[in-house]
């Protein structure tokens, strides 16, 4: 059986270098026969991809999309530098 | 007498939009020219680098009521169809910096800003040098010769102020959050080192979606990180205290 470090590894390389969705900030843990993926994105469909891609690339495993979705709407309060 | 001012710097870098983001990114621009004076992109506009998607971030910037300056980011390079992209947000009317700089006159304020893609190397003590390989030689020369020409046009640009745009870093400290292992591959000290010597008022970079949003250069130049992710609001808003003598 291959080591899950490898696994996890191969993954990782999918989710950046898929052309669907090149992400890569995303963390891929992987613990007995479960894959999570942890990470924030802007929107579902990019986590929904990943998952995807992740599922994809590991199809034995069992798959945790845990990925936050981030829409940043507003802007903040102003910094003053002085 | 003086008077003091303030310039106001909307930024953002990493909104990574891809096709699907035709006509959603604009809606949070609203009513961006009753907050800043400029607005300024760090890089990562789009997904994959593609046409289409740099298409899609001329379109959704075209015409803002003020300023907008721009640097690509890798991912905008992944197509190498980096200059046809900068071409598209050039005929938007978006400033795109590529080793240069320009002077905007915001108010009686003249603001001069310096940048590009920037790259990688790691940081002093722990990073790569020119020896050895070909290819490493060539990754440190690419960023060295970044530096060099940030350094030579912040030293021939006039302005009141002056801030550097980026996409990687120039310090760790806004990495934090990131794994140390990927540090030289989120920015570099030599881009540090370069604005330390030549000058700057306020450095901007994006690339580090789990990084920090705040640092400072060993020169005392404030470092910001405004990628998306560790903003997590559609733009930050930077004032910088101007004393407009007279």
């Amino acid at each position: 059986m291959e080591a899950p470090q490898y696994v996890a590894a191969r993954v990782q390389q999918a989710l950046a270098e898929d052309g669907r969705t090149n992400e890569l900030g995303i963390r891929v843990d992987i613990r007995g026969d479960q894959l999570f993926l942890r990470g924030q994105v802007s929107e579902v469909e990019q986590r929904t991809r990943l998952g995807q891609v992740a599922h994809e690339t590991a199809p034995e495993l069992r798959l945790h999309n845990e990925i936050n979705v981030v829409d940043a709407t507003e802007p903040g309060e102003d910094e003053h530098l002085d | 007498m003086s008077i003091l001012t303030d310039l106001r710097i909307a930024a953002v870098g990493d909104i990574h939009l891809g096709e699907d983001g035709r006509g959603h990114y604009r809606r949070k621009l609203q009513g961006i020219e009753e907050r800043a004076d400029v607005f300024m992109l760090a890089g990562d506009l789009t997904r994959h680098g593609t046409l289409e998607e740099g298409k899609v971030v001329a379109d959704e910037l075209r015409d803002l009521p003020i300023p907008a300056v721009a640097v690509l980011g890798n991912h905008d390079y992944h197509s190498d169809m980096e200059h046809e992209i900068a071409e598209e947000l050039r005929d938007a009317g978006v400033i795109v910096l590529d080793d240069d700089g320009v002077v905007l006159q915001c108010g009686d304020m003249k603001l001069g800003v310096v940048g590009g893609k920037g790259f990688g190397g790691g940081f002093a003590g722990k990073c790569a040098s020119e020896f050895g390989e070909r290819e490493i030689k060539n990754f440190v020369a690419h960023t060295r010769s970044i530096a060099e020409a940030w350094k030579l046009a912040l030293k021939e640009i006039v302005a009141d102020e002056r801030v550097v745009l980026s996409h990687y870093s120039p310090i760790k400290e806004t990495l934090e959050g990131e794994p140390a292992e990927i540090y030289p591959f989120l920015g570099s000290y030599l881009l540090a080192e370069a604005v330390d010597t030549a000058g700057a008022d306020l450095i901007l970079h994006g690339h580090a979606h789990k990084g920090s949003p705040k640092g400072m250069t060993p020169g005392g130049i404030r470092v910001r990180n405004v990628a998306l992710p560790v903003l997590g609001r559609a733009y930050g808003v930077y004032c910088l205290d101007c004393e407009n003598g007279s």
